[in-house]
């Protein structure tokens, strides 16, 4: 059983679309939401927690989100980037308000949370860093019992030894805990980290939902001498560099020996396919 | 509902709520139009939405396992708590003020005297503010100003509506007017009919805010 399923994710706004958007997360996988700023990774989690109405199907452990709304959001543990919430209150009173919702909540697994993350409960929320409002947040959403971790942009604004650390820590969840994790970033590095497979959106569309390795497998790094020898490819997103032109090749191709080619990391996947994408967009609106 | 109206109350309601419903002791200020303690009720809800804004509130409650229509509804039941509390002591204060003060302090000449009707009054203003602020803030939570000017404007025209009844009607000036022991049945009358009047105001302000916040995207 998959521990999300989003089907046919549509949601319409004046100058933006997010367009049949389906993919799933694994039980017990970390499921990396990936796109450049305004791609549609924040609309796509709203739109999976109901923050805003969207149509298409979302369903949580097998169960519709719609029709068991309540039971659903038991299960999820929902982590907005930091906490951004009621900066003038202590971490105490914000607990004291949030965990009656939940009746699993375990008040000794939040205190082994607080002590592991030396958070302070007498603290305001202002008084926090952004690390430290992120591990509140997980806090607040692993003591009652979440098997889907759902984050948004968790990690933007850390600094690299926090992201190290909140890696170090959604690992260990998955690997102790069984949580499944879906989470957005546009850093790429926590993806090569953690992430067991990616979902890759692009202008409100997914234009790959599968493994990391099945991803990165699947194109190589080309450089061309001139634009003419990727043309004659048929090379993807080709964009000019230092020394020449760079496009994304398919893995399975016959390469000719004239062709350097490399290992495509998920920046230049990410990169060459949203040149590509655009190049397609300016050949469709002409 | 019961744990959201505890979070209402712990982390969105302003100290305002509460402070302002000290304010019922104004009836004690001879010749002062009373009604305008029940803009001070109004004034308090505006600060616990700019509260709610700021804190982040609203989408912090979606992600709560609770039904999104519940969230407009359990600030709404904390608010007409809180109204009915302020309508609740301006009637004892009230009262107090007519069994310690002579008969002719009492009387008010700037408006209707603190009796039963006042309170009547009162319900009928928070009822037209609810009508009119909520349904329109929760349509849009981030754009409080609007929905308070209007409502306030409203507020303040129907004060002045109340003073005009009090000097140009002798229903108002005479028999719903001056202590609660004279004419005590019309105003117990009266009090009954403006209270379902708010009673009949508030649901719907409830119902049409439910309705607008089910469309709004966080």
């Amino acid at each position: 059983m998959n521990a999300l399923e989003v089907r046919e994710l549509t949601k319409v706004y004046p100058e933006f679309k997010l367009d049949k958007v389906s993919f799933c997360v694994e039980q017990g996988h970390i499921s990396g939401l990936i796109g450049r700023n305004g791609a549609g990774k924040s609309t796509t989690i709203k739109s999976i927690l109901r923050l805003i109405s969207a149509e298409g199907n979302v369903s949580v452990f097998g169960k519709d989100f719609l029709k068991e709304e309540m039971t659903v959001k038991q299960m999820i543990g929902y982590v907005g980037g930091g906490f951004q919430y009621y900066p003038m209150n202590t971490l105490a009173a914000i607990r004291k308000a949030y965990a009656p919702f939940y009746p699993s909540w375990n008040q000794s697994r939040y205190e082994k949370f607080l002590s592991q993350f030396e958070l302070i409960e007498s603290k305001k929320v202002k008084e926090l860093s952004e690390g430290m409002k992120v591990k509140f947040a997980l806090a607040l959403a692993l003591s009652h019992g979440a098997k889907l971790l759902i984050m948004d942009e968790p990690t933007s604004g850390l600094d690299p030894l926090s992201r190290e650390e909140f890696c170090d820590i959604i690992l260990q969840l998955v690997r102790k805990e069984g949580v499944s994790v879906l989470f957005s970033t546009h850093i790429t590095s926590d993806l090569m980290r953690i992430a067991d497979d990616i979902v890759y959106i692009s202008q409100g569309k997914i234009l790959a939902a599968c493994s990391l390795k099945e991803l990165l497998c699947k194109y190589k790094l080309a450089q061309f001498a001139s634009l003419a020898d990727a043309s004659a490819v048929n090379a993807i997103g080709v964009k000019a560099v230092k020394e020449g032109f760079e496009g994304l090749l398919p893995s399975d191709m016959q390469i000719s020996e004239n062709i350097t080619v490399t290992d495509a990391t998920i920046d230049n996947i990410i990169v060459h396919l949203e040149k590509a994408n655009e190049e397609k967009k300016h050949v469709e609106s002409d | 509902m019961l744990n959201l109206i505890k979070k209402e109350l712990r982390l969105c309601l302003h100290p305002t709520a509460f402070i302002f419903l000290f304010f019922a002791v104004l009836v004690f200020v001879p010749n002062y139009p009373y009604e305008v303690i029940f803009f001070f009720s109004c004034l308090s809800i505006f600060f616990s939405c700019m509260m709610t804004r700021e804190n982040g509130d609203i989408a912090f409650s979606c992600a709560l396992p609770i039904k999104k229509e519940h969230i407009p509804f359990a600030k709404m039941l904390v608010v007409f708590g809180l109204q009915c509390i302020i309508l609740l002591l301006v009637g004892i204060i009230g009262a107090i003020k007519g069994v310690v003060l002579p008969a002719e302090q009492y009387v008010n000449q700037a408006g209707i005297s603190a009796n039963l009707v006042l309170v009547g009054n009162g319900a009928i203003l928070l009822g037209i503010f609810n009508l009119i602020f909520f349904p329109c803030y929760f349509k849009n939570p981030d754009k409080i100003g609007v929905p308070f000017i209007v409502g306030a404007i409203v507020i303040f025209l129907l004060i002045g509506v109340f003073i005009v009844l009090r000097w140009a009607t002798p229903l108002y000036s005479t028999t719903l007017n001056g202590l609660n022991y004279e004419n005590t049945g019309a105003k117990s009358v009266a009090l009954a009919i403006e209270i379902v009047v708010y009673g009949v105001l508030s649901a719907v302000s409830c119902e049409l805010s439910m309705k607008n916040f089910q469309k709004v995207d966080l």
